[in-house]
C-alpha cells in the first residue's frame, strides 16, 4: 500500500511539474498590429477619425476586435489628448475632435494625428500616424450642372486649392452614382470642379428630391471628404408594394380567394357528410340501446 | 340495394330465433370464416415483418441523430426511395375505393368477398404513407407547423387534408360492414378468446341486426362508396401534383393526375390479388375465394395494365417525340442510360408481361394470377422509383460545386432499412387486421348463401 | 473645472463612439446618421470642434453613433424594408472562376463544406456557342416557385424582394428545393460545423446565421448588410467586379468600385435574366459574355479542386 502511494504521488508531481514546465517553456509569440486613420469631415460640420486595426494571420490580413486606442493631436501628451477608444468587430473605432484641443487646433493650418497602442499579452505595441491638411469643400447646384469648390487653410484664410479629386455624384443605396460619365474631376486654379447632370428621370423620393454630393476620397494632404446637397433633379418615385396582394406565394394569411373557396368548399362538404356518418352511428348505436332482445 | 332490404326481412326471422335454431349450412359458413389463430406459418411470418421492422426503427433512430445525411439523399437527388415509397403507398391505398366502392355502386356481386380485404389494405397503406412522409422530413419536431402555420396555397398542405380525409373514409368503410360481423364474433366467445371479446363488444355490442339499423347502415354505406370515389381521385391527384407543380423535365407535365390514378388502380388491384391468393391459401378459404374470382380479377388486372400502359406511351412517347433539350438527357437516361434497366424491367412486370399472360384462359387460373399480381406489385414500385430520382438527377443548371457523391444516388442501408420496415409494418398491420376480423364478410356471405338458396 | 468637465465629456463621447459602428471607408454612413434616417433632437447640447476651429455645440442625439444593429425581430424580418427592391447584376464578361465570391459567402455565413449558396459553373449551351463561368445565386424571384411550395411559411418574399428562410419554421420537406428550377437551394443533411458559441445564437432571418441540421439554406443578398447600407459579401468580395448589387427603385447598382445606372447598364450591355420563359420573375440580371480578355479555361484549374 505505501509502495502505491509512493508511485501515486510521483506520477501526480511530474504531471504538474511536466505542465508547469510547458506553461512557462511557451513565450507565445507577440503578433504585430498595423494601425491606420483615416480622416474624415462630413458636410463641413465635425471632422472626426476612424481608426482601423489589422493583423497579418497567414499572410491575409486580418481585422482585430478589442484594441484599445489612445487618439493624440500632434504631440502624445495628455493635453492634446482626442480620445481613448476601444476597436469593434470590425477592427474599427472613431472618435471626434474634441473641443479640448481647440487651442492645439486652431493653432496650425496641417496636423498629424497619432494612435498609440501599449501592447498587451497578445500583440506588441504599435502606433499609427497621419497628416492632414484642414480643408473644406462647397458645393453649389443650379440648371442642371452642379459646381464644387474647394478650399484649404493656409494661416487663417482659406484660400482655393488646385489639382484636387473630386467626385460628383448622386447619393444611392450602398454607393454613389456619378453625375455623368466622368469618373473624376480635377479642381482648376480657382479650387472649382463642375459637371452637368446627365442623370435625367433618376428616382429620387416622393417629390423627386435626391441628394447630390461632392465628394474627396483618400487624398494624400486633405482625408475624405464629403458635402451633400439636396435637390429636386430626380423623378418622383413612389414606391408601390405588392407585399399585400393575394397571391399563390404570399403568406398563409393572404392567399388568393378562388383557392380558398375551392379548398373550404371541399373540406366542409367531404367532411360535413362524415360527421353525418358518425352522427348516423351514434344513432345506430342508441337504437341498440333500446331495441328489444 | 333491393335485394339487402329483402334480405333484411330474413336477417329478422335468423336473429330473433334462438341460437341453436341456425341452419347447419350457416354454421358451416360462419366456422369458415372466422378469424384462426395463426399456426406455425404465421407466427414465423409476423417473427419476420417484426424483425424487418425493428431493423427500420433502428435505421430511423439513426437517421433522427445524425440527421438525413445517413441516407444518399443530397442536394440535387433531394426527394429518394422514402418519397417514391410514400406515392407507392398511397397507390396501393386507393384499392380500398375501387373494391369496395366501385364494384359496390357498379352492382358487381361477385366482388363482395373481396371488400374486407381491400379496405384493410386501404388502411394499413394510409397509415404507412403518412408515416413514411414524416420519416422523409428533414426536421420532424416540427410536423405540427403544419397545423398551426399551414399555408393553403402548398400542394402539400392539400395533400395533408386529402389524406387525413380520405384515411377517415376508408376507416368508416372498413367499420360499417364490420358490425354484423362483429355481432356473429360475439357469439362464439370460445374461438376468440377473452381479450379479443372485449374488444369486440366494445367496438360493436351496440348492433342487434334491427331492420331500422340496417336501413341507417346501409344508407351510410352507400354514401360511404359515393364519396369515397371523388376523394380517392384526389388524394392521388393531389400526390401527382408534388411533382406536377414543379418545372422539372419528366414531371412538367399536364397528364400526372390521370397517369397516377391508372397506375393506382392497376397496383391496388394486383396488391387485392396477392392478398387473396395468400389468404385464401392460408385461411383454406377456397369455397368463397374461388378460381371464378382469380378470373374475374384477371381480367380487371388486365384491363388496368392496358390502361397504365396508354398513360404510358403518352406520358414517354410525346417528349420522346420532341427532344426538347431539358428533357433530352432525362429521357435518354430512362430508355438508354443508366435507368434502362430498372426502366425496361418496370414496364415489363408492371405491364406487359401481365397482359399477356392475362389475356389467355389459363393464365387466369389462380396461380398465375397470383404471381402476375406480384409482378404489378414489384413493377410498380420500380416505377414509382423511377418517377422521382431520374428527374432530380438532370437539373436545368449543371450539378456543378458539390462534392462527386452528389452527381448520383442509391440509397444506403438505412434508407432500404425503413424502407423495408414500412413496407413489413404495412403488411403487419393487414396481418392483424385479418387476425382480428373476418377476412371475408360473414353476415354478407350468408345473405347471398340465403338468396341462392331462395 | 472647465477643463475637467471637458475631459469628462470627451471620455464620454469617445466612449460612447468606441462601441459604434463607425463608418467604413467605402460606405456612405457618418457618424451624425441615425440607422432609420430620422432622428429626433434629445434637447441636451454638446459641445464640439468644427472644422473651422469654433466650438459648435451640437444635439446630443444628432451625435448618438450608430450601434451594431442588434438582429430585428421575426415579424420585421419576415416584412423586409419598404421602399426598396433589390437587384443583383452579375457580368459574366468578367467572371474567371475565382471563387472568392463562394468563400467570402461560406465564411460569412459559417456553412458546411460541400455546401456553396454561391455556384459557379462551367457554361457552353451548344457546340459553337460561348464558353462561359457562370456565377449562380438565388434569384430571389417576384413569382417564386420555391415559396408558393412551402407548407409552413418557412420560406417567403419581403417587401424589399428578398426571398428568405426561418429555420427555425422549416420542417426539411425540401420540397422548395424540387421546386426551384435554379438549383439555388441546398439542404443541411447533417449537423452544421460551426462552433458551440455560434451555433447557440438565436437564428436571424437576415444573417441566415447559425444554420440547423434538418433545413434548408440558400443565399440571402445578405439582408443584414442591405438593411444596413452595405453591399453583399460576394460583391464585395470579388476582385473583378463580376457582381454589381442595388435597389431597383433607385436605378443603381454598384460593384464596390463603380456605380451604374441599372436601366442603361441592362440596355447597353442586353442584360438578361436566366430561365425567362419559366415566368418566376428573377431579380438576378446577367450581362453576356461578350468582349472577355480572358480564356474561359483559365478558370478550369480553380475547379479541379472541388470538381473532379
Amino acid at each position: 500500500m505505501k509502495l502505491l502511494n509512493k508511485i501515486f504521488t510521483g506520477t501526480l508531481l511530474l504531471t504538474l511539474l511536466a505542465s508547469a514546465a510547458t506553461a512557462f517553456s511557451q513565450t507565445p509569440e507577440k503578433g504585430d498590429l498595423s494601425i491606420a486613420i483615416n480622416y474624415y469631415i462630413t458636410n463641413n460640420r465635425v471632422p472626426y477619425l476612424v481608426v482601423k486595426v489589422k493583423t497579418k494571420v497567414d499572410g491575409r490580413f486580418k481585422n482585430v476586435a478589442g484594441i484599445p486606442l489612445k487618439l493624440y493631436l500632434d504631440k502624445d501628451s495628455v493635453g492634446t489628448s482626442i480620445a481613448k477608444v476601444i476597436t469593434n468587430e470590425r477592427g474599427e473605432a472613431s472618435a471626434m475632435i474634441p473641443p479640448s484641443v481647440r487651442k492645439e487646433w486652431n493653432s496650425q493650418s496641417k496636423h498629424t494625428f497619432l494612435a498609440n497602442f501599449d501592447g498587451d499579452k497578445k500583440y506588441s505595441s504599435a502606433k499609427g500616424d497621419l497628416t492632414v491638411s484642414r480643408a473644406k469643400i462647397l458645393i453649389v447646384a443650379a440648371d442642371k450642372k452642379v459646381t464644387a469648390t474647394v478650399l484649404a487653410l493656409k494661416d487663417t484664410t482659406w484660400i482655393p486649392v488646385k489639382g484636387v479629386d473630386v467626385i460628383l455624384a448622386v447619393r444611392r443605396l450602398a454607393s454613389d452614382l456619378n453625375i455623368n460619365e466622368t469618373p473624376t474631376f480635377t479642381t482648376d486654379s480657382t479650387g472649382k470642379v463642375s459637371g452637368d447632370f446627365k442623370r435625367d428621370s433618376i428616382p429620387g423620393d416622393a417629390k423627386g428630391n435626391i441628394t447630390l454630393l461632392a465628394k474627396i476620397v483618400d487624398n494624400d494632404q486633405y482625408g475624405n471628404l464629403v458635402i451633400e446637397k439636396s435637390v429636386p433633379w430626380g423623378a418622383k418615385f413612389i414606391p408601390v408594394s405588392t407585399f399585400n396582394n393575394r397571391t399563390l406565394f404570399a403568406t398563409r394569411d393572404k392567399s388568393p380567394i378562388w383557392l380558398l373557396v375551392i379548398v373550404y368548399s371541399i373540406v366542409i362538404g367531404v367532411w360535413g357528410i362524415l360527421i353525418m356518418l358518425v352522427l348516423n352511428l351514434l344513432r345506430i348505436k342508441k337504437l341498440g340501446g333500446s331495441s328489444a332482445q | 340495394m333491393e335485394n339487402s332490404i329483402l334480405t333484411a326481412k330474413e336477417k329478422i326471422i335468423i336473429t330473433l330465433k334462438p341460437k341453436k335454431a341456425i341452419s347447419a349450412g350457416d354454421d358451416k359458413i360462419i366456422n369458415d370464416l372466422l378469424p384462426q389463430q395463426f399456426g406455425k406459418a404465421g407466427k414465423l411470418w409476423v417473427g419476420i415483418l417484426l424483425a424487418f421492422c425493428l431493423v427500420g426503427l433502428f435505421g430511423y433512430y439513426r437517421q433522427l441523430r445524425y440527421g438525413l445525411v445517413v441516407t444518399s439523399m443530397r442536394d440535387y437527388v433531394s426527394w429518394g426511395i422514402y418519397i417514391s415509397n410514400f406515392v407507392f403507398f398511397v397507390a396501393i391505398s386507393l384499392v380500398g375505393s375501387l373494391i369496395t366502392a366501385v364494384f359496390r355502386l357498379a352492382g358487381v356481386r361477385w366482388g363482395s368477398p373481396l371488400t374486407r380485404i381491400a379496405e384493410i389494405i386501404a388502411v394499413a397503406a394510409i397509415v404507412f404513407a403518412s408515416l413514411i412522409i414524416i420519416v422523409d422530413m428533414g426536421s420532424p419536431e416540427r410536423f405540427y407547423n403544419l397545423f398551426t402555420h399551414g399555408r393553403i396555397q402548398s400542394p402539400i398542405i392539400w395533400d395533408v387534408i386529402v389524406i387525413t380525409t380520405y384515411f377517415f373514409i376508408s376507416m368508416l368503410l372498413l367499420y360499417y360492414p364490420l358490425l354484423p360481423d362483429i355481432k356473429i364474433l360475439l357469439r362464439y366467445k370460445e374461438r376468440s378468446g377473452e381479450r379479443l371479446h372485449k374488444f369486440y363488444s366494445f367496438i360493436g355490442s351496440f348492433w342487434k341486426g334491427t331492420p331500422d339499423q340496417f336501413k341507417l347502415s346501409d344508407k351510410a354505406i352507400n354514401i360511404l362508396c359515393i364519396t369515397i370515389i371523388p376523394v380517392a381521385f384526389t388524394i392521388h391527384t393531389v400526390t401527382s401534383w408534388l411533382f406536377a407543380t414543379t418545372y422539372r423535365p419528366g414531371w412538367d407535365s399536364t397528364n400526372f393526375g390521370a397517369y397516377f390514378i391508372a397506375g393506382a388502380f392497376l397496383v391496388g388491384a394486383g396488391a387485392v390479388v396477392v392478398a387473396m391468393f395468400v389468404f385464401r391459401k392460408a385461411y383454406h378459404l377456397e369455397k368463397y375465394i374461388t378460381d371464378n374470382h382469380f378470373e374475374k380479377m384477371g381480367r380487371i388486372v388486365v384491363l388496368l395494365s392496358l390502361l397504365y400502359l396508354y398513360f404510358n406511351v403518352n406520358e414517354f412517347l410525346t417528349p420522346f417525340f420532341k427532344m426538347k433539350e431539358s428533357e433530352a438527357a432525362y429521357l435518354n437516361g430512362l430508355f438508354t442510360g443508366d435507368f434502362a434497366l430498372v426502366f425496361w424491367f418496370a414496364i415489363s412486370s408492371g405491364m406487359i408481361l401481365p397482359i399477356l399472360i392475362l389475356l389467355f384462359k389459363k393464365g387466369r387460373k389462380p396461380l398465375p394470377v397470383f404471381i402476375v399480381g406480384i409482378m404489378v406489385v414489384v413493377g410498380a414500385w420500380f416505377k414509382r422509383y423511377l418517377i422521382v430520382t431520374p428527374t432530380l438527377l438532370h437539373p436545368f443548371l449543371p450539378m456543378h460545386d458539390v462534392p462527386a457523391s452528389y452527381h448520383h444516388y442509391f440509397p444506403s442501408w438505412e434508407e432500404w432499412a425503413i424502407t423495408l420496415g414500412s413496407l413489413a409494418g404495412c403488411m403487419l398491420i393487414i396481418t392483424i387486421l385479418a387476425r382480428i376480423f373476418p377476412i371475408i364478410p360473414i353476415q354478407e356471405t350468408l345473405d347471398e348463401q340465403h338468396e341462392t338458396v331462395k | 473645472m472647465d477643463q475637467e468637465n471637458n475631459s469628462r465629456r470627451e471620455f464620454l463621447l469617445g466612449g460612447l463612439l468606441a462601441v459604434s459602428l463607425a463608418a467604413g471607408c467605402n460606405s456612405n454612413k457618418d457618424v451624425f446618421e441615425d440607422a432609420a434616417g430620422e432622428v429626433k433632437p434629445s434637447g441636451k447640447k454638446v459641445k464640439l470642434l468644427s472644422v473651422d476651429g469654433d466650438v459648435i455645440e451640437v444635439d446630443e442625439a444628432f451625435l448618438k453613433p450608430v450601434p451594431h444593429m442588434p438582429p430585428v425581430s421575426n415579424t420585421e424580418a419576415r416584412k423586409g424594408i419598404p421602399g426598396k427592391k433589390f437587384v443583383m447584376v452579375i457580368d459574366l464578361s468578367r467572371c474567371k472562376n475565382l471563387k472568392k465570391c463562394q468563400e467570402a459567402c461560406n465564411h460569412a455565413h459559417e456553412l458546411n463544406p460541400g455546401e456553396n449558396w454561391v455556384k459557379v459553373d462551367p457554361m457552353q449551351e451548344a457546340e459553337f456557342t460561348a464558353p462561359y463561368w457562370e456565377p449562380t445565386i438565388c434569384m430571389h424571384c417576384d413569382e417564386p416557385p420555391c415559396v408558393k411550395v412551402c407548407p409552413v411559411d418557412a420560406t417567403f418574399k419581403r417587401e424589399d424582394g428578398i426571398v428568405a428562410i426561418d429555420s427555425d419554421r422549416c420542417i426539411g420537406c425540401r420540397f422548395c428545393m424540387a421546386a426551384c428550377p435554379y438549383s439555388a437551394r441546398v439542404f443541411n443533411w447533417s449537423e452544421p460545423e460551426i462552433s458551440p458559441a455560434v451555433a447557440a445564437q438565436p437564428y436571424s432571418i437576415e444573417t441566415s446565421v447559425p444554420q440547423k441540421k434538418g433545413t434548408v439554406g440558400k443565399c440571402d443578398f445578405c439582408a443584414d448588410m442591405t438593411r444596413e447600407g452595405m453591399l453583399p459579401h460576394c460583391v464585395s468580395a470579388c476582385p473583378n467586379g463580376v457582381f454589381a448589387f442595388g435597389d431597383i427603385n433607385e436605378d443603381s447598382v454598384s460593384n464596390g468600385t463603380e456605380t451604374f445606372r441599372f436601366s442603361d447598364l441592362i440596355k447597353d450591355k442586353a442584360g438578361y435574366r436566366l430561365m425567362e420563359d419559366l415566368g418566376t420573375k428573377p431579380s438576378v440580371y446577367y450581362l453576356p459574355p461578350v468582349g472577355r480578355n480572358f480564356p474561359y479555361e483559365s478558370g478550369l484549374e480553380n475547379d479541379k479542386i472541388q470538381n473532379k
